[in-house]
């Protein structure tokens, strides 16, 4: 394998890829980082196994040459001293070639660096990609899709299935549900151009959070591909895979109820804020607990109570009331994570009863669902 | 030992088992191969392993040459996972991980397989986080257990494996192996009661430091015989000295083990059976005069005990002071 590549480009490739490789994996290939040399362009990977991370750079793009003299090949690099010596390179442009011993040399200007590499046999095999499977929908909304359920997936091992996000893509309407027993949280979104359909898929969380923090906010469409254990997410240049949960996603639908019998409409940011203040005094260990209570006129009362410290009292004023007088308690934190999930100035909130679970929406809005579970108190 | 047929000579019966099984593709969940060491457990997992992820299986046989056979002999199969002892237990950590990979789909393919070393190793704890898994296995996922001391595994994680018991190795057929290997009779025949393994037993050999440690057993028997006032003084002035690390006391305390047994074989008669002494070492008579036959009995009880103790950690020169006082007595 031989190719000179310009070290910028490289550079950003491998910045990429870094962030897949841990450096305290069990499988001793993936502490590397592997580079494939074909003639359109060179791929960089990285892998902790959960997630994997391809790196795209073409030989030629906009009539910019980035790669050029490229023999085709492939070689595995150790990853904890290959990104700081591209960094550290003098020239622009960096040579690296490999010998049939797994030798590598790293080449700028009058620097020369030798590196034992490892056979890029031994490292993984990513799933073969199908583009007929897939379906293709932008960057911004996938993020957003992801920030508005993401953190109510379940941090606790005992039901693994729980720790990630259930993805649905039924009747050209992409959904994600994530769930950890006391909250929900749903996101809808109507897809056009899907021609394929799944359902049970289940998506790590941390997977989730990782690919949203590697995906640039630009206006350009992902593609998404589900394989039987992996799911895809491909921009321009990169792919991001994930392994997948395995089990089945227990049955959210008929959780959400659909009637209320009090309904209250309501300024996001005041319940936001007001709640906010209330939690002040709400204790961790007691699940953060806040009462609401509806007092006519369009008022409500938010209170916390803890003997040992003290107690807060607040009303508000708010949109709407209808239905009967309520008394709920709930965890503040719910709240709050739920609240700043919807980004729409007005919620309506939907009760049936003090020990029932209650429903946030945005306003005239049921793409984002937001299912909270009150607290029972005396 | 890497196809089915070499295990067969040296395992007949568990690889017929095993072989059996693949045959009529009714692999067990879980298996647990418990054997001393050398006896190819590690062998026989590997080539499940390989059965399971081949691509080019010829009959049973993995082909050892696909990048499947390849990864997974060089413990980079992303969808086999190895669990061995970091240092001395399998540390919490590396349970948790375990437990986090059950929930996960496989990486390149829907089996996954898990072989989990010296699995006495594990605590109460441990064990039953991996219980769990063998209890509600999930689709096409292969646990393998080895286990050099079966009776540490806790009863509930035996009954749900298939458990095969690997047959100790024959030991004139490893002296037999070392022989050839251009070792003397009588240094094989130590050998070969020390360890099962080839390699240990040709490097020891090679060791000065194991010729040394052997030389200080025989004094140390002799001036039992001959002064045993002055034992106390030997320990210190070259015993410990020379034992350094927690294996090598080990290792010193097997020798003293293996010499008493041959005192006592010289007392009923079976000096076939020797391995330390040669059978017409004048020392052994004079030995035999002071050690009786209840008194030895006692000192293997008294080694074996300074093994256990030595394993718990208890500060060695203590174990070995107090070992050579329950000698004298």
């Amino acid at each position: 394998m031989k190719f000179i590549i310009q070290r910028d480009q490289l550079i950003a490739g491998v910045q990429d890829v870094m962030k897949a490789i841990s450096s305290r994996t069990v499988i001793p290939i993936l502490t590397g980082l592997k580079i494939e040399a074909k003639q359109h362009g060179i791929t960089l990977t990285g892998s902790d196994s959960d997630i994997s991370i391809e790196s795209y750079i073409p030989a030629e793009e906009n009539e910019i040459v980035n790669v050029e003299q490229i023999e085709e090949g492939s070689i595995v690099l150790q990853a904890k001293y290959f990104p700081d010596i591209v960094r550290k390179l003098p020239e622009k442009t960096v040579e690296i070639e490999s010998d049939d011993n797994l030798k590598v040399t790293i080449r700028s200007g009058k620097a020369e660096f030798n590196l034992n590499g490892q056979d890029a046999e031994e490292y993984p095999l990513l799933p073969k990609i199908q583009t007929e499977d897939s379906f293709e929908m932008p960057i911004d909304l996938l993020k957003s899709m992801i920030k508005q359920t993401v953190f109510a997936v379940s941090t606790m091992e005992t039901r693994p299935i729980l720790t990630g996000v259930n993805i649905k893509l039924e009747d050209n309407k992409l959904t994600f549900i994530a769930t950890d027993s006391h909250r929900l949280a749903s996101r809808e979104v109507p897809i056009s151009n899907a021609n394929t359909e799944f359902r049970n898929i289940v998506v790590p969380g941390k997977s989730l959070n990782e690919l949203n923090k590697i995906l640039d906010d630009a206006e350009e469409q992902v593609e998404i591909s589900v394989t039987n254990n992996q799911i895809l997410f491909r921009t321009r240049h990169l792919n991001f895979l994930s392994r997948l949960l395995d089990g089945n996603y227990p049955e959210t639908s008929r959780l959400i109820p659909d009637q209320s019998k009090t309904k209250i409409q309501v300024k996001t940011k005041e319940l936001l804020n007001t709640i906010d203040r209330a939690s002040l005094l709400a204790k961790e260990e007691r699940n953060n607990v806040v009462k609401l209570a509806t007092q006519g006129n369009n008022q409500i009362e938010i209170t916390s109570n803890s003997p040992e410290i003290g107690n807060v009292e607040e009303e508000m004023s708010i949109q709407s009331i209808d239905g009967e007088d309520l008394k709920i308690s709930f965890s503040s934190k719910y709240m709050i994570d739920a609240l700043k999930a919807i980004e729409y100035d007005e919620v309506t909130i939907d009760f049936t009863g003090a020990m029932r679970p209650f429903i946030i929406r945005p306003l005239n809005d049921t793409s984002i669902q937001q299912l909270i579970l009150p607290v029972r108190t005396y | 030992m890497k196809t089915w047929s070499e295990v067969a000579e040296v395992q007949p019966l568990a690889s017929k088992i095993i072989m059996n099984s693949i045959k009529k593709g009714r692999i067990s969940h879980a298996y647990l191969l418990q054997g001393e060491r050398g006896t190819g457990k590690e062998a026989i997992g590997l080539l499940i392993a390989k059965g399971l992820f081949c691509e080019h299986k010829n009959g049973i046989e993995p082909c050892n040459e696909c990048t499947n056979c390849n990864r997974i002999a060089t413990h980079n199969h992303p969808d086999v996972h190895w669990i061995e002892p970091e240092g001395a237990s399998i540390k919490k950590e590396q349970v948790e991980n375990l437990q986090k990979e059950f929930s996960y789909s496989g990486m390149e393919s829907n089996q996954k397989a898990y072989i989990i070393k010296d699995a006495d190793s594990l605590t109460v704890n441990a064990s039953n986080r991996i219980l769990k898994f063998l209890e509600e296995p999930s689709k096409q996922t292969t646990a393998i257990m080895l286990t050099a001391n079966g009776q540490a595994i806790i009863p509930t994680i035996k009954s749900r494996c298939q458990v095969i018991e690997l047959k100790p190795l024959n030991p004139s057929s490893f002296q037999q192996q070392l022989i050839e290997k251009g070792m003397a009779k009588e240094t094989a025949v130590l050998m070969s009661a020390l360890t099962n393994n080839l390699e240990e037993a040709i490097a020891w050999k090679e060791d000065a430091w194991f010729a040394e440690a052997r030389k200080l057993m025989v004094q140390l028997i002799k001036i039992f015989t001959e002064q045993h006032q002055d034992v106390y003084l030997f320990i210190h002035s070259h015993l410990l000295a020379h034992f350094k690390e927690r294996a090598e006391q080990e290792r010193g305390l097997d020798l003293l083990l293996l010499a008493l047994k041959d005192i006592l074989y010289f007392h009923i008669g079976n000096e076939k059976a020797m391995v330390f002494f040669s059978p017409n070492d004048d020392l052994l008579e004079k030995a035999a005069m002071i050690f009786s036959q209840e008194k030895l009995i006692e000192s293997l009880d008294a080694v074996l005990h300074a093994k256990r103790k030595l394993k718990q950690n208890v500060q060695p020169t203590l174990v070995m002071e107090q070992l050579m006082l329950q000698i004298q007595g």
